[in-house]
């Protein structure tokens, strides 16, 4: 049977720690203050200590002999993925590249050809146009600009062309 | 910058094996064959005291340095080689551990008799009140002790070992797992708890006196 422990849960993670080295300050002058006045503290840190002196009998476990080689021989599959996988990476940015050129030429050559060519007019120029469009016929028929010009005279018809 | 604060170029001054992986990551297959030298004891070594199969272990072992030159290219020294060694070591372990508790073994040692006669615990404690406890032999201990080793849990036992057998300090050990350092104390505290419940009967049996207040 375990004898109970004389020491809480934070006395004894203080304890390890204190046994590990890894205890300083005022936590390991209180420890070591309970540890020279208490006994049945020192039976057990000293059992804790004997404990972890019981592992030092685990054989330190060798590896085989091939190790290192049979290690190397398994980077051959891991170098093939990886140039397996930098071809299609370089595959893939090819695509991309070319998908890319070919967008940039098609609008280039949009650009170029709305740059050339004069474009239709839109539907507001239409609209604002509506009025000319639908007289052409008429103004078709005006043989010279200043005929035209003389329409657009408010007397010109005077008197009579308001009563008729 | 480092945990510590430190630049990788400090880092890499202070540390050769920083300086081998780098090498590793610039394709030199030698410095790889070299850290493969350097580490494989180690790490053999650590795998066994954590799954307790010697073949397993060097496959694990073997894994772990296929993970290292496999992420050779994103390698960034932040902290000793070692510690970044051993932090792929954890992972892969405590998943290899993990995966065979779904899939548990059964294993029989050969001193395990069960009805067919005593077990060594068994066998131990009728020696001991017999008084040759020298008889025992160094094996029948050395498997006591690694099943009080296997009864601990996984983190605890990855701490015991990186702790006895690396000689790690609680800030390495809690940086390896991920942990806090706070947090590793006490999974130390308890793990040595655990170890001294278990071997409780073996400690003083070296003809040693066992100081009188334990007794008591």
């Amino acid at each position: 049977m375990t004898e109970p422990s004389h020491f809480n849960e934070q006395e004894r993670a203080d304890l390890v720690a204190y046994l590990d080295g890894e205890l300083t300050g005022e936590a390991a002058r209180a420890l070591e203050a309970k540890l020279s006045l208490d006994p049945a503290a020192r039976a057990e840190a000293d059992a804790l200590r004997r404990t972890w002196e019981l592992l030092d009998y685990l054989p330190r476990p060798q590896p085989s002999l091939r190790f290192t080689h049979r290690t190397l021989e398994r980077l051959s599959p891991v170098r093939a993925d990886e140039q397996q996988r930098q071809r299609l990476w370089r595959i893939r940015c090819l695509g991309l590249g070319w998908a890319a050129a070919l967008l940039l030429a098609g609008w280039t050559g949009y650009a170029v050809y709305n740059w050339i060519v004069p474009r239709e007019p839109g539907e507001r120029q239409l609209l604002q146009d509506l009025r000319i469009i639908e007289n052409k016929r008429l103004y078709d028929r005006i043989e010279d600009l200043d005929f035209w010009r003389a329409l657009d005279a408010p007397d010109l018809f005077g008197e009579d062309a308001s009563n008729s | 910058m480092s945990a510590t604060g430190e630049t990788s170029t400090q880092l890499a001054l202070r540390d050769p094996d920083i300086r081998l992986m780098l090498r590793v990551r610039d394709d030199d297959r030698a410095a790889f064959e070299e850290l493969v030298e350097l580490y494989q004891h180690r790490l053999v070594a650590v795998m066994n005291h954590l799954v307790g199969n010697a073949e397993e272990a060097e496959d694990l072992a073997q894994e772990v340095f296929l993970r290292v030159y496999r992420s050779r290219k994103k390698y960034r020294p932040r902290s000793k080689f070692s510690t970044w060694l051993f932090t792929i070591a954890n992972n892969l372990a405590l998943n290899a551990l993990r995966s065979r508790q779904r899939k548990p073994m059964v294993s029989l040692p050969a001193q395990d008799s069960g009805p067919l006669g005593p077990r060594p615990a068994e066998q131990l404690v009728r020696d001991r009140g017999s008084g040759p406890m020298r008889r025992l032999e160094r094996q029948e201990l050395t498997d006591l002790i690694r099943r009080a080793l296997e009864g601990l849990n996984e983190r605890q036992r990855m701490a015991v070992v990186l702790n006895k057998f690396e000689d790690m300090n609680y800030a390495e050990i809690a940086e390896v797992m991920g942990l806090t350092t706070k947090a590793i104390k006490s999974l130390l505290s308890r793990a040595r708890e655990n170890l001294r419940a278990a071997l409780s009967s073996y400690v003083y049996m070296d003809g040693e006196r066992v100081p009188e207040d334990s007794e008591e």
